[in-house]
């Protein structure tokens, strides 16, 4: 028993002993847009106390590599929460539109219509957001990630 | 509404926040999305993942905190008249129906009280409420007796988000009005939760546990709906023709005197039980048979047809007559 409790150790990739912790949080801001003191539309983020349908959201994802070793094909994925239509990303987000399963950039993807018909993929089919980092995250390296998206 | 999260940021500039490039998209709406919206109440949740591979080749995997975010109740409401045109009534009438429809174009289920106001300048006349009914079983049409009264508090009227429903207004009619009088009335929807400027915020009174937000309507709506007055007059013309025996006109025993009654009615309404009767004069005899209506003969006798000779007056029932027309009666008496 104690020598199969070793093998088992063996095989999954210890906690305690990984140089590698990478964390990774979410936070979601309130887009407004307020004129400022000399009457120009300002866009500003704020905590979402009061949150009702049209109102547009930012989400944005942080992410630190923690540990003391690199993290290599590093992918973070969102799922789109469903009361929320996709507005637009940074340019290197990738899309789903069929709950993560294949994923594109928006004009590639084809939705299938009621009627049969194919159409292109618009801003609220999307059902999930994928980024897909080419450079390996360096021990102590961050980065930010974000999302538009408005209430459904 | 936010969960317990413990938020840093706030009124910092977008530009400051998220440097990378934000793609514009235009907004768009599926069509199974509702109007009014995610229901009040609903949470918003989002969780990310990161996956990637350590320094051991082994694929590794992180979720991000959740965030939830409640969303709030938005107060908005339309209402409608749903009559093509002003209500035609009868000056004096009861229980007249305006009809209108209400739709609770916000996101939560909502209460909404009534308020009809008949104070209004630019019309002849101010109708008198009675009742406001709710069409209970949604055939567009009051039902008396099984369409229920609204009672603000008791029985309220309650819409879904994106429902409508259609309310009727029953008014009392002043009496004496003049043909094509109007009278005008206002019905005020408004979000039992409260109104206001967009954005007014009554902090967690919304459906589901957030807040409710008025929303552009103001949480309130109106439409103004018309009665107009349909009233006939009729004006009454006798006139007589004299032919003597002897071929001119003088009255004269033995002349025949031509009677003719002409009944005008005006107006946009119409006259109902419309009857004129009109006694011969003394020293004169009726000549039987002679009555015509609108030019054909009747028979003196009380049967059938419209008109009738009895205790020496000819009598003519006319009936429903509309406004804009004419009724003309002659008969024949003899001089003695």
């Amino acid at each position: 028993m104690r020598a199969l409790l070793f093998v088992i150790a063996m095989l999954v990739p210890g906690i305690a002993l990984a140089a590698n912790n990478v964390t990774l949080s979410s936070a979601v801001f309130l887009e407004k847009t307020v004129a400022d003191s000399s009457g120009r539309a300002r866009i500003i983020l704020e905590a979402p106390t009061v949150v009702t349908p049209g109102d547009r959201l930012v989400f944005i994802l942080n992410y630190r590599n923690a540990g003391s070793a690199p993290a290599s094909n590093f992918i973070v994925t969102n799922p789109l929460p469903a009361a929320v239509a996709y507005l637009g990303s940074g340019d290197s987000a990738q899309v789903s539109i069929d709950g993560g399963r294949s994923w594109g950039t928006l004009p590639t993807l084809k939705i299938r219509e009621t009627d049969g018909r194919w159409r292109s993929a618009r801003p609220e089919d999307v059902t999930h957001l994928r980024w897909a980092l080419k450079q390996t995250i360096a021990a102590g390296a961050q980065g930010k990630l974000s999302f538009r998206g408005v209430v459904r | 509404m936010p969960s317990a999260n413990s938020w840093s940021i706030k009124n910092v500039q977008l530009l400051h926040v998220i440097p990378l490039v934000i793609a514009t998209a235009t907004i768009g709406f599926s069509s199974s999305a509702h109007a009014a919206g995610t229901t009040a109440g609903t949470t918003i949740s989002n969780t990310a993942t990161a996956t990637y591979t350590d320094t051991g080749g082994n694929p590794r995997s992180t979720n991000s905190n959740q965030v939830d975010i409640k969303v709030d109740e938005l107060l908005d409401v339309t209402v409608a008249k749903a009559d093509p045109g002003p209500v035609p009534v009868t000056p004096g009438s009861t229980n007249q129906v305006l009809s209108f429809t209400v739709t609770n174009t916000g996101n939560g289920s909502e209460a909404f009280n009534l308020t009809p106001t008949t104070a209004i300048g630019g019309d002849q006349f101010d109708p008198t409420t009675t009742s406001i009914v709710i069409d209970t079983n949604n055939n567009g049409v009051y039902d008396p007796g099984v369409d229920t009264v609204y009672t603000a508090g008791s029985n309220d009227l309650t819409l879904a988000p994106d429902q409508s429903k259609r309310v009727f207004v029953l008014s009392t009619i002043p009496g004496g009005g003049n043909d094509l009088d109007r009278g005008d009335l206002d019905l005020l929807a408004a979000a039992r939760t409260g109104t206001g400027p967009a954005g007014t915020i009554f902090a967690g009174q919304g459906q589901g546990g957030g807040d409710a937000v008025v929303g552009t309507t103001g949480a309130d709506g109106v439409d103004r709906g018309a009665y107009v007055v349909q009233s006939a007059t009729m004006t009454f013309v006798k006139s007589a023709t004299v032919l003597d025996p002897f071929g001119g006109s003088r009255s004269v025993p033995g002349s025949i005197v031509t009677y003719t009654l002409v009944a005008t009615i005006s107006g946009t309404g119409t006259l109902t039980n419309l009857a004129i009767g009109d006694t011969v004069p003394a020293n004169t005899t009726y000549q039987p048979g002679t009555i015509l209506f609108q030019g054909s003969a009747m028979s003196d006798a009380a049967d059938a047809d419209a008109a009738q000779f009895a205790s020496n007056a000819v009598t003519v029932q006319l009936g429903t007559v509309a406004g804009g027309q004419t009724r003309t009666v002659t008969f024949k008496v003899r001089i003695n």
